[in-house]
């Protein structure tokens, strides 16, 4: 099964996204907009949305999801614990 | 399909804390993640119980992590959180210390306590995060700050030549000394590792971001910029030498395990082992 919207939970604020082998969860209201998600991928996966979190920033959203390799630089260079990578199947 | 909705890490977090006070693009959230990570990996070997572990901070950025990590820590005052970490391990020895500062905290203000505890080989991790300046209270120049650059305090630049802790720790009595950047985050997760199954003063350097602060002065306020000019300028190397740890901001900055001795630890040494 593929995500292809953008599945928002209400509750959390969770930008998930999957491809047929990895999904990319952001937790909106954790997104201090640093952009270093967005330069470290190295497939460019992820984008600057146009989603604004209770603390003004705007986080990223896995666009390009089927580019997704799941090397996880994104998990491990997030410094507000927003971002997390989980594989499908 | 089951969709978690939870970060890998939260459970190491005190969630009610997060996010954390520090400024987008900080570094110092990289190096907890990674840090944790090691620690989650050890706990889920069996090597280390969680309820032994505890976290001790001082003043400033880095030691604020210590509020941000769910297991039982101490925030002490300016410089002074190895002494209060070598009174809890003497008093029980099966604490897991853990000290985290800046540069400021553990090699400025607390410059005399780190020699002393590194002399003495006492059981415990220090991870100082370097980011050249005393960031928390407005970009003093800091003992490892660079010359001839502009902080708050030299605004005609620094006149002083740096000190370069990880050779001043290697050549003392510590039983591992290295030096990770957080624009390499997976070598700070293997040496803190590492740094978890050994025993005695394990010393780890951590060259960190600050770009609201240092990269103002140095002209690279934008975060994925000063990131980016960090890891262009970090060479791992296997095994280097102490005379390569000088850091110099135009030659590079070379990270590894500069030095991994087996010596008998303080706590050893007193319970009447090899002396």
């Amino acid at each position: 099964m593929v995500f292809t919207g953008l599945t928002q939970q209400s509750v959390i604020g969770l930008i998930t996204r999957s491809s047929s082998k990895y999904r990319v969860n952001i937790i909106v209201d954790r997104c201090k907009e640093c952009g270093i998600c967005i330069s470290v991928c190295p497939t460019k996966v992820l984008e600057r949305s146009n989603i604004l979190n209770k603390y003004g920033y705007h986080p990223p959203e896995p666009v390009n999801i089927d580019k997704c390799i799941g090397c996880k630089l994104c998990e491990y260079n997030c410094p507000d614990f927003a971002v997390f990578i989980e594989k499908v199947g | 399909m089951a969709i978690t909705y939870t970060h890998p890490l939260d459970k190491h977090l005190r969630l009610e804390r997060i996010p954390t006070l520090y400024c987008p693009g900080c570094g110092l959230g990289i190096g907890l993640g990674a840090m944790l990570r090691a620690l989650d990996k050890r706990i889920s070997e069996g090597v280390i119980d969680p309820r032994k572990v505890f976290w001790v901070g001082g003043i400033g950025c880095t030691a604020r992590m210590v509020f941000y990590v769910n297991y039982d820590a101490a925030h002490v005052i300016h410089g002074r959180s190895i002494p209060f970490a070598i009174g809890a391990v003497l008093a029980n020895p099966e604490l897991k210390a853990i000290v985290v500062g800046g540069d400021g905290d553990i090699a400025g203000i607390g410059g005399n306590h780190l020699v002393h505890a590194a002399r003495r080989n006492i059981d415990m991790i220090v991870v100082m995060f370097t980011n050249f300046v005393y960031a928390m209270t407005g970009g003093q120049v800091a003992p490892t700050t660079p010359r001839k650059v502009k902080t708050t305090t030299t605004p005609y630049g620094n006149p002083e030549y740096p000190m370069n802790a990880v050779k001043l720790v290697g050549s003392l009595n510590a039983n591992y000394v290295a030096r990770a950047s957080v624009t390499t985050p997976h070598y700070i997760e293997q040496f803190f590792y590492k740094a978890l199954g050994m025993s005695g003063f394990r010393f780890i350097e951590v060259v960190s971001t600050c770009p609201e602060v240092y990269g103002r002065h140095i002209g690279l306020r934008d975060p994925v910029e000063m990131y980016n000019e960090l890891k262009k300028r970090v060479k791992y190397k296997h095994k280097p030498s102490l005379e390569e740890a000088e850091i110099d901001w135009e030659k590079g900055i070379v990270i590894g395990e500069f030095i991994e001795r087996n010596n008998p630890s303080f706590i050893e040494i007193l319970r009447g082992g090899q002396a």
